[in-house]
């Protein structure tokens, strides 16, 4: 069930309503019916993972109590790990074992030995990526006492799998979501209508530029040999639109909904391509992931203690550790170090945390700078998602390499029968909108929303694709 | 609460209101057109007089020279709809005679787009904008599982097929920039084509016994005096289950077999396809045997 499908467009409202008008005489009502529907939503997909996410839930329920009642140190320890294994056990036999397993096979057989390596006939758990996260930082948060463990299994397992962020995020802090399950929620009427306009500029991002974007972003990818100069350096921006709008555009749909609860989740996305330099895109890019690696992998490490090797090693092992959680393959991995080489100069001049304050631009000098900034840090970004988006390492720098070597920047037309520049406009108008409004968390609140609105939902309607695209990208994840 | 109840239903109409709006807007658009396809140069026409009009698949709008029955003093349009089955064929002929089209003989291919009756979403789509304006169109329609869907929320079926009739299209009816639909009157000749696939298999495809299209094609010709000519046409040489077109024979007698008048590789652009050579090989002989006097 796609947040921009009929079938989601039925299932809230009648979770709404059964929320507030049936099961609102306590959180605990609230919650249990929460869950139903958040099993009911994750059983759309394959109700046969339920049993997953089911056992995940109770694996880390039950370890987060034990942790906490151990008295020795070899107790805690032992309860630790075994959530640890057993949660990064399912996620490496589900979404790595065959990408392990065949990197293997390649390796020998580049010595000579031949080896056939045995597969796993299996599809990869929507979802689980997320799902595992949020567990794997309420066991080590207990472990390092930052939390008391939940007793109520109820509580947490809403915690785990609530629906807006069960198959894509926002991974979320026990420290954040629990307090929140915790207690009754009233009906707050700003509240609900700030998730209103969350949901309808989500979905202005998915089906008006992500999924527009995909279309010409897939045409120009898939056939990049017989592209020129001009499509490659398109197909890369429209692709950069595409991951954008369609990861921020699910989480900004998975907050809005969340406040008609009368919940607030992380948020995830902060016009991360407004950013003055990669430190700053990655304090504004999938923030719960970003921080969830620095809590949990960068900081344990040493983080930027220790000497000068210990912090380049440290930025390097979480950016190609956050590649990877990204996907079995080795272009996710180069992504997570190319943008680690980006980060570099920054560590070593000590100006990773120079641009900390919003965006903002005068007439004059300063401002053209940060202007350069701004579209140097895309441009960088951009390169950087050409290996992201790529089938194959070779792929990706073949693309980059035509895009230097072809040197024809005519207007070429598609194999799916448009024009390479026919979206730059639509995608210029969004930038604008986006740039107008960096201060706020999305364009439509503030002084004439109705208007907005309808001008959002006017763009929902006439510009946005539906029978080209549909997918969200990050439920592969 | 009230007010929230309030407010979405506020949202509610905003958004029905902008969906009556656009929906006004296309169809109106798309009322205007007349050199983007065929579909729109039949809607928004006039009686017409034709000889012969030729209806079909991509093996039709490829196979059937029309200039070449024109010089012979007939004078014919190529309907053929590259993607399309029967029931756009079908739906074709009834426009043609809802506007008062005066036609002569009708030339169907009729071979593998037997073997199924449903839609091709892709072509099926090109008549919706005129599903309130064609009582023809709306009635074709209305058998179709998701037709209240379609004739009733507004814009719906414009959102349904955006790629074909979205907004980039009414962009394009707008900006007057033509196609290539309607040149060389309907017939789009292929070239030979050097990665053309030459190989086929059809082992799997069955005629329907009693396809519904083609009986209503049929049907229709002979209540309004029309000569009905249904041919099969060729296909290359390497096509494992070449039989189907005898079963075809044996469910319908009376559509004529052409498919072996043309067979080496050099005149098809791929297997199902003719190419422009091809093309004129095979229109002589229809001509040859079916407009002999003229």
């Amino acid at each position: 069930m796609f947040f921009n499908s009929l079938a989601f467009a039925i299932f809230l409202p009648i979770v709404f309503f059964l929320y507030w008008f049936v099961f609102n005489k306590n959180k605990s009502t609230q919650n249990a019916l929460l869950i139903v529907a958040s099993y009911y939503f994750y059983s759309c997909w394959d109700w046969r993972f339920l049993f997953l996410l089911v056992f995940s839930t109770f694996l880390d329920y039950y370890t987060g109590i034990q942790i906490e009642k151990s008295d020795s140190d070899k107790k805690r320890k032992f309860w630790f790990w075994l959530s640890v294994l057993v949660n990064l056990g399912f996620l490496g036999i589900f979404k790595y074992y065959n990408f392990f397993a065949n990197s293997f096979a390649e390796m020998f057989t580049s010595f000579g030995f031949k080896v056939s390596p045995i597969l796993l006939n299996v599809i990869l758990p929507v979802g689980i990526s997320f799902y595992t996260f949020h567990g794997l930082s309420y066991v080590i948060d207990i472990y390092y006492k930052r939390i008391k463990a939940e007793y109520n299994f109820i509580d947490y397992s809403l915690f785990v799998s609530y629906f807006p962020l069960l198959v894509a995020g926002p991974i979320e802090r026990a420290t954040h979501l629990l307090p929140e399950v915790k207690v009754k929620r009233e009906f707050n009427l700003q509240k609900a209508k700030e998730g209103v306009y969350q949901i309808v500029w989500g979905l202005v991002k998915k089906v008006v530029i992500a999924d527009t974007c995909a279309v010409y972003a897939n045409a120009i990818f898939d056939h990049y040999p017989s592209m020129n100069s001009f499509s490659l350096i398109l197909g890369a921006i429209y692709f950069a639109f595409q991951i954008y709008g369609d990861f921020s555009g699910y989480s900004d749909i998975a907050l809005g909904v969340s406040k008609l609860f009368g919940l607030d989740l992380l948020r995830n996305f902060n016009y991360p391509y407004f950013s003055r330099d990669i430190a700053e895109f990655w304090r504004r890019w999938h923030i719960s992931l970003s921080s969830w690696f620095r809590d949990y992998l960068y900081i344990p490490l040493g983080g930027s203690k220790g000497g000068l090797w210990m912090k380049i090693r440290n930025t390097f092992i979480i950016f190609i550790v956050s590649g990877f959680w990204h996907g079995a393959n080795w272009t996710y991995i180069v992504w997570g170090f190319i943008n680690a080489v980006y980060f570099l100069p920054l560590l070593l001049s000590n100006s990773n945390r120079n641009n900390i304050d919003s965006v903002v631009l005068k007439w004059n000098l300063d401002s053209v700078k940060v202007l350069f900034s701004i579209l140097t840090t895309f441009l960088l970004t951009c390169i950087a998602w050409v290996f992201f988006r790529a089938r194959t390492i070779t792929d990706a720098v073949l693309y980059l390499k035509r895009i230097v070597t072809d040197k024809n920047f005519a207007f070429q037309y598609l194999d799916n029968e448009r024009y390479n520049y026919e979206l730059l406009l639509m995608i210029g108008v969004f930038v604008l909108v986006e740039w107008n409004n960096r201060t706020k968390v999305e364009p439509i609140s503030g002084k004439r929303s109705m208007l907005k609105m309808a001008l959002a939902i006017l763009a929902i309607i006439a510009f946005g694709t539906y029978s080209d695209y549909k997918e969200f990208i990050y439920f592969q994840f | 609460m009230k007010k929230f109840l309030l407010y979405i239903f506020k949202i509610f109409i905003v958004t029905l209101l902008v969906a009556v709006l656009l929906d006004g807007l296309y169809t109106y658009v798309f009322m205007q057109s007349k050199n983007r396809g065929k579909v729109e140069a039949v809607v928004n026409s006039k009686e017409q007089k034709y000889d012969v009009v030729i209806l079909g698949s991509s093996r039709a709008n490829n196979h059937f020279v029309s200039q070449m029955f024109v010089d012979k003093g007939l004078k014919t349009f190529n309907y053929g709809m590259s993607g399309g089955h029967l029931f756009e064929a079908s739906l074709m002929l009834k426009l043609m005679l809802e506007r008062k089209y005066e036609i002569k003989n009708v030339i169907l291919e009729a071979d593998l787009n037997l073997s199924n009756d449903q839609e091709s979403e892709g072509v099926a789509a090109k008549f919706l904008p005129y599903i309130h304006s064609s009582e023809v169109i709306k009635e074709h329609f209305s058998p179709e599982a998701n037709f209240k869907e379609l004739y009733y929320i507004p814009f719906y079926r414009y959102i349904k097929f955006d790629s074909k009739i979205g907004f980039r299209e009414v962009y394009k009816i707008a900006q007057n920039e033509k196609t290539n639909a309607l040149d060389n009157l309907g017939f789009y000749p292929l070239e030979k084509h050097k990665n053309g696939n030459m190989k086929n298999n059809i082992v799997n495809l069955n005629p329907l016994p009693h396809n519904k299209y083609y009986e209503e094609i049929k049907d229709i010709c002979k209540k309004n005096n029309i000569n009905f000519i249904a041919v099969m046409t060729p296909m290359c040489e390497n096509v494992v289950g070449m039989n189907y077109f005898d079963k075809v024979k044996k469910a319908y007698p009376e559509i004529h077999n052409y498919e072996n008048v043309v067979i080496e590789n050099k005149y098809f652009s791929s297997c199902g396809h003719m190419n422009d050579k091809g093309a004129r090989l095979f229109t002589a002989k229809i001509i040859h045997d079916f407009f002999p006097k003229k």
